[in-house]
């Protein structure tokens, strides 16, 4: 049972989510409705797409906080073409092409000058956040065509156009990362960096790659920001970073690269997200938001770490059993979760 | 002498003195010497919360939550104020606050074996949380923060000795006594010794876990100077006096030298990568360039001058290998 929790964080955390979504819904009746799963899915849509971005870089052991100022560089692009009068298509492509950029930027500095990433991006987070702000002169860009905030609008089927994009993207990054060559290459790459070289694995390639497809989907989050606000403020995307860097370690992202999932990222956002909601309905005063998401965050942390203690003991005790009647079955079975995602990726390759 | 000229620091100072000669020729009323010293109180904070960090990181850890603990600490002071208590118990109550922070982050970094990066992300939300909650049990609201504080505590941050103003001197003050802590003392060569190799410093009998656990309390009460300071000079206690100092401190800690792996760093370096960062802020200003492009400058300095010192160990490190490879032939040959 214990093992079981210890292996799968993303089952732990779906198993503590719905635990406190029954909670909330039998303290206060109303909670359990298609509206709200509705109003946490809209909410959590930017959310959801820069974490997904910040995943691919921590894959890869480098780190991104730059993410919040590409969203607030990306969106303002969008916004001043559509009021040049360019058509959405066109400005939605210079809107992901500036993420894209922004990306590259973040990845030539880590791959190609050596600069560490948490480095290199706190750099280009005031430089992008610099940037943006020239462009606009220090004004919010307001009045936004409303053929860009139809987007946001849910139809008859209670969804926008919107979730299909960030659901899908969720779909190709999983299959991606776990179905395709070149996405394998990610935990390669993060989970030992020598040894990927090694393999002949393109480091370099690999890591600019994760940084360009952060830019990405900052940039698509830019565009959610944008079609749902209805106007780009000057702080736009501020402190996202550190909130998706939070829903990635809630989610069962290790910072040290080469290990978890996408559907740990969903998990883990929607948590973050339904955090508000539920207050509104637990009527508690919004200013306990900051304080409840630190603690849950810190307990998270807190037990993870004590339980894959208390396992990793668990294998080495059974590890020194071993010895006395060889079975490698049972020793490759029983390595701790760390170890054996790659070994049964490379099995897989 | 070249000892002294090849130093990371002396790069920092010509820096210092480049951005100096620049901003005076382009509006002389930069280099007026009380216009340079006054400007110190509108950046001393990020250096009194940058140099403890600096030894943070060279004891191989982070800190990111003392961005929040800043505007913690100071609404402690607020809130204790509030119920008329005495000045100085109300300054030991915030340092208290300060201490416990940088305690609780340490043990739970500790307890839970998880990166220090991820561990300060929660206590950061944690503690900027808990500055809210408490700034809503005494009603206050979030823009005008705990006022009404007694006069002697709202003069210090306009006092001044000897022409310098108080925040700067708090700041001059502690990085002389960290400056010997980090520099001249057993407890300093250990922070150095834990950040190079916790293996080896593990080995040779170090109490890691103790020496790590002061530098997370050293932040977290030097945070809470740097709150006292701030609601000093701005005469209230704000929830998010700190949240400004976040970006910069980890800036000033970085350029200054501190090597994010942990075993390298000074407390000069930080010092005058304060200085670089504050004066690049306040010349900009000065010369009449709009904050969103000065905001911009000094993200791409940041970039520049880091890409600058790893690029140039990169190139370094080519040349070592070409003239050794050179040696190699004409040893063959």
């Amino acid at each position: 049972m214990l093992d079981f929790f210890a292996r799968n964080r993303v089952a732990t955390l779906c198993a503590v989510t719905i635990l406190a979504f029954l909670l909330i819904g039998a303290a206060a009746p109303g909670y359990l409705s298609l509206s709200t799963a509705s109003v946490v899915m809209s909410n959590s849509l930017v959310l959801m797409s820069v974490a997904l971005g910040t995943m691919l870089v921590i894959l890869t052991r480098n780190i991104d906080v730059s993410s919040g100022s590409v969203l607030g560089l990306s969106a303002v692009v969008l916004g001043m073409m559509l009021n040049d009068g360019h058509s959405l298509g066109l400005a939605i492509a210079a809107c992901l092409l500036t993420g894209a950029v922004a990306g590259l930027i973040n990845g030539l500095l880590v791959t190609m000058l050596n600069v560490p990433s948490i480095i290199a991006t706190l750099g280009t987070l005031g430089l992008f956040r610099g940037v943006m702000l020239i462009l606009t002169g220090g004004n919010w860009i307001e009045e936004l065509p409303l053929s860009l905030k139809a987007l946001a609008d849910n139809g008859a089927v209670g969804f926008s156009v919107l979730t299909v994009i960030v659901i899908s993207s969720l779909i190709v990054v999983g299959l991606f990362v776990r179905q395709t060559r070149f996405g394998r290459y990610f935990y390669a790459v993060g989970d030992n960096r020598e040894a990927a070289r090694h393999l002949g694995i393109p480091v370099k390639l690999v890591q600019i790659a994760a940084f360009v497809a952060a830019g990405v989907l900052a940039a698509i989050a830019g565009m959610i920001f944008a079609a749902q606000i209805g106007f780009i403020p000057n702080q736009a995307g501020n402190g996202l970073e550190l909130k998706a860097i939070a829903a990635n370690v809630l989610g069962g992202v290790s910072l040290l690269g080469g290990s978890g999932t996408v559907p740990g990222i969903f998990v883990g956002v929607i948590f973050l997200t339904s955090i508000d909601s539920a207050l509104v309905f637990l009527k508690i005063p919004a200013f306990w938001n900051d304080f409840i998401a630190g603690a849950v965050l810190l307990l998270v942390l807190l037990l993870d770490g004590r339980v894959r203690m208390a396992v990793e003991r668990a294998i080495r005790a059974k590890r020194y059993a071993v010895h006395h009647h060889t079975s490698p079955d049972q020793s490759t079975a029983s390595s701790p979760k760390t170890m054996s995602k790659p070994r049964t990726q490379e099995a897989g390759e | 002498m070249k000892r002294y000229l090849l130093r990371w620091e002396t790069a920092l100072l010509a820096m210092l003195i480049a951005e100096f000669a620049i901003f005076g020729m382009i509006n002389p009323r930069f280099l007026n010497l009380s216009n340079l010293l006054y400007s110190t109180s509108d950046f001393a904070q990020i250096g009194i919360v940058a140099l403890p960090l600096t030894i943070v990181i060279i004891a191989g850890g982070i800190d990111v939550s003392f961005a929040s603990a800043v505007g913690l600490c100071a609404i402690v002071f607020g809130i204790a104020n509030f119920f008329g208590m005495p000045l100085p118990v109300s300054i030991l109550a915030s340092l208290a606050a300060g201490a416990a922070a940088g305690l609780f982050n340490a043990t739970i970094i500790h307890v839970s074996r998880i990166q220090p990066l991820v561990v300060t992300l929660g206590s950061l939300y944690l503690f900027g949380g808990a500055a809210t909650v408490l700034s809503g049990v005494v009603g206050a609201s979030g823009y005008e923060g705990i006022g009404n504080f007694p006069d002697a505590f709202t003069a210090f941050a306009y006092f001044e000795l000897g022409g310098l103003p108080a925040p700067f001197l708090v700041l001059l003050l502690e990085a002389a006594i960290l400056f010997v802590v980090l520099h001249y003392s057993r407890f300093g060569r250990s922070v150095f010794m834990c950040g190079l190799s916790e293996h080896a410093a593990r080995y040779s009998g170090l109490p890691i876990k103790t020496i790590q656990t002061i530098t997370y309390v050293m932040t977290g009460v030097f945070a809470a100077i740097a709150g006292l300071v701030l609601s000093s000079y701005f005469g209230s206690a704000r929830v998010d006096l700190g949240t400004a100092t976040l970006l910069p401190a980890i800036t000033a800690a970085v350029l200054g030298g501190a090597s994010i792996y942990g075993g390298q760093g000074s407390i000069i370096g930080t010092l005058l990568a304060t200085l670089v960062i504050g004066y690049l802020q306040q010349g900009l200003q000065m010369s009449g360039v709009p904050s969103q492009i000065s905001s911009a400058l000094s993200g791409a300095l940041l970039v520049v001058a880091v890409a600058l010192r790893h690029g140039s160990a990169v190139l370094a490190d080519f040349v070592a290998a070409r003239i050794m490879a050179m040696n190699r032939k004409r040893a063959a040959s």
